[in-house]
């Protein structure tokens, strides 16, 4: 019964937007922080899954960016020297050609997280966070 | 008697900082205008490019901490052991890192770094050197669920005595005392759907000393109620008697005061401060209690100001004669 208040920071207010590259459409994207009161290893986002309006996001289509790297979520268990400071937003980048419909959308982001310092021997808590929150898309 | 100075973890205004109502320099003008000087600071929680810390951001630390009038006290470090996925960090990793944060507590002035128990006695031993070379001392918080008689602790302690002695210490959070669960944990368990009735009469026998499997066959609890119970009867079992903070006090060289919900009436009900404090009192320790409310981690709509005002009036009324000025 801890660290649950932390969740309603997951998911960014910002707005869901197109993401484009020279004027062309590729697919949508969004910001989220890190769910607790100090940041945290890339390597300890266990499970980071996606979904829109209810859907799950196929993984190999969402790109994690932080601090100017690009991460496939596959890559994020090996990134033990990369920080998620607590304050900063990572963008996800869903690359798709199902761009959402003008105005509002459920986007859900189911994380599971180990606390690296919380427990040892290979043991450590995990904590699941998942949020649903409407978006509008513009 | 005791001469007990009350600083401030900022790390009590988590709510406000990562809700971005609060910046570093709000915080610590805050902290100012409440009366504190000596504070403690989680770089983890506040420095951007965290576990490596850039001159820059010490230089700011230092710029604003100056401005308003604040001693540095404790550097608050992490050993994050299970950071790398599949394995512990190896003995070298937990050096580089525990140098690294004695090596930016000293740039930025705090004096005392706290680490946690996870470091182990043969590395915490060979910390020693670079202690003296640095002039720092290195700490390991004292946190629950352990206790001052955990045999780890006592390990611990041995060396503080020893070999580290004046180098090395401990840090005694007071939540290792907690023996009732506190407002917003009964809230929460009300929220999680436990039936108001039954929970008020789980908290009595809780208190009377009832066990679990006895508590439970008496309020014919559903499964979810089954497991809310065995986690109060876990998080609030008696470990420990204030009374026994005399037996490491010598070891001590800063005391964490956690809370996490403070009463109007001067009173924590779920920590037993008046013991607690009033042990502290008859020593002759000469240092920082932090204030440190954790009343975030269930709820950010109590202002961590609110508390830590309660919280002091609360410690004045009880040991207001050994309280001095920083």
């Amino acid at each position: 019964m801890q660290f649950q208040a932390f969740n309603k920071i997951l998911i960014g207010d910002q707005k869901l937007q197109s993401y484009e590259e020279a004027g062309i459409t590729l697919g949508y994207q969004f910001q989220i922080r890190y769910p607790s009161y100090r940041g945290t290893f890339l390597s300890c986002i266990e499970k980071l899954d996606i979904y829109l309006d209810g859907t799950l996001v196929d993984p190999s289509h969402i790109y994690f960016c932080l601090n100017g790297k690009e991460y496939l979520i596959e890559e994020l268990k090996d990134q033990y020297k990369a920080y998620w400071f607590v304050l900063d937003f990572a963008t996800i980048k869903v690359m798709t050609d199902e761009i959402p419909t003008a105005g509002p959308h459920d986007v859900t982001v189911d994380m599971y997280h180990r606390i690296p310092y919380a427990g040892y021997n290979g043991s450590y808590l995990g904590l699941p966070s998942k949020v649903t929150k409407t978006l509008i898309y513009e | 008697m005791a001469k007990i100075k009350l600083g401030l973890t900022l790390y009590s205004f988590s709510s406000e900082y990562i809700n971005m109502k609060l910046s570093l320099e709000d915080i610590l003008k805050e902290a100012s205008e409440m009366g504190y000087t000596g504070i403690e600071i989680i770089p983890a929680q506040m420095c951007p490019t965290y576990p490596y810390v850039t001159d820059e951001w010490i230089e700011e630390l230092k710029s604003l901490m100056k401005k308003y009038n604040l001693q540095p006290v404790c550097w608050s470090a992490y050993l994050d052991m299970g950071l790398a996925t599949g394995r512990d960090l190896t003995e070298d990793e937990i050096i580089q890192y525990t140098v690294n944060d004695l090596i930016y507590a000293k740039k930025a002035g705090f004096p005392i770094v706290r680490s946690q128990f996870s470091i182990t006695p043969e590395i915490f031993v060979k910390m020693i050197p670079f202690c003296k070379k640095l002039d720092m001392k290195l700490t390991i918080e004292l946190h629950h669920p352990h206790f001052p008689k955990h045999p780890l602790w006592q390990q611990y302690v041995d060396i503080c005595r020893g070999v580290g002695k004046g180098v090395l210490g401990i840090v005694p959070d007071f939540g290792i005392f907690i023996n009732t669960p506190h407002k917003l944990w009964c809230d929460q368990a009300l929220e999680m759907g436990f039936e108001p009735e039954k929970f008020d009469k789980l908290v009595d026998l809780h208190k009377a000393g009832v066990s679990l499997e006895d508590a439970q066959a008496q309020l014919s609890l559903n499964d979810n109620e089954k497991q809310i119970a065995a986690s109060m009867y876990d998080e609030f079992e008696t470990r420990c008697n204030p009374e026994e903070i005399k037996d490491i006090i010598d070891v001590a060289f800063y005391m964490h005061g956690k809370f996490y919900y403070a009463e109007e009436g001067q009173n924590d009900p779920s920590i037993p401060y008046d013991e607690i404090l009033k042990a502290v009192a008859e020593t002759d320790y000469d240092g920082f209690i932090a204030c440190e409310y954790e009343g975030h981690h269930f709820t950010d709509e109590i202002p961590a100001a609110q508390q830590l005002g309660r919280y002091v009036a609360m410690c004045r009324r009880i040991i207001g004669d050994s309280i001095v000025e920083a």
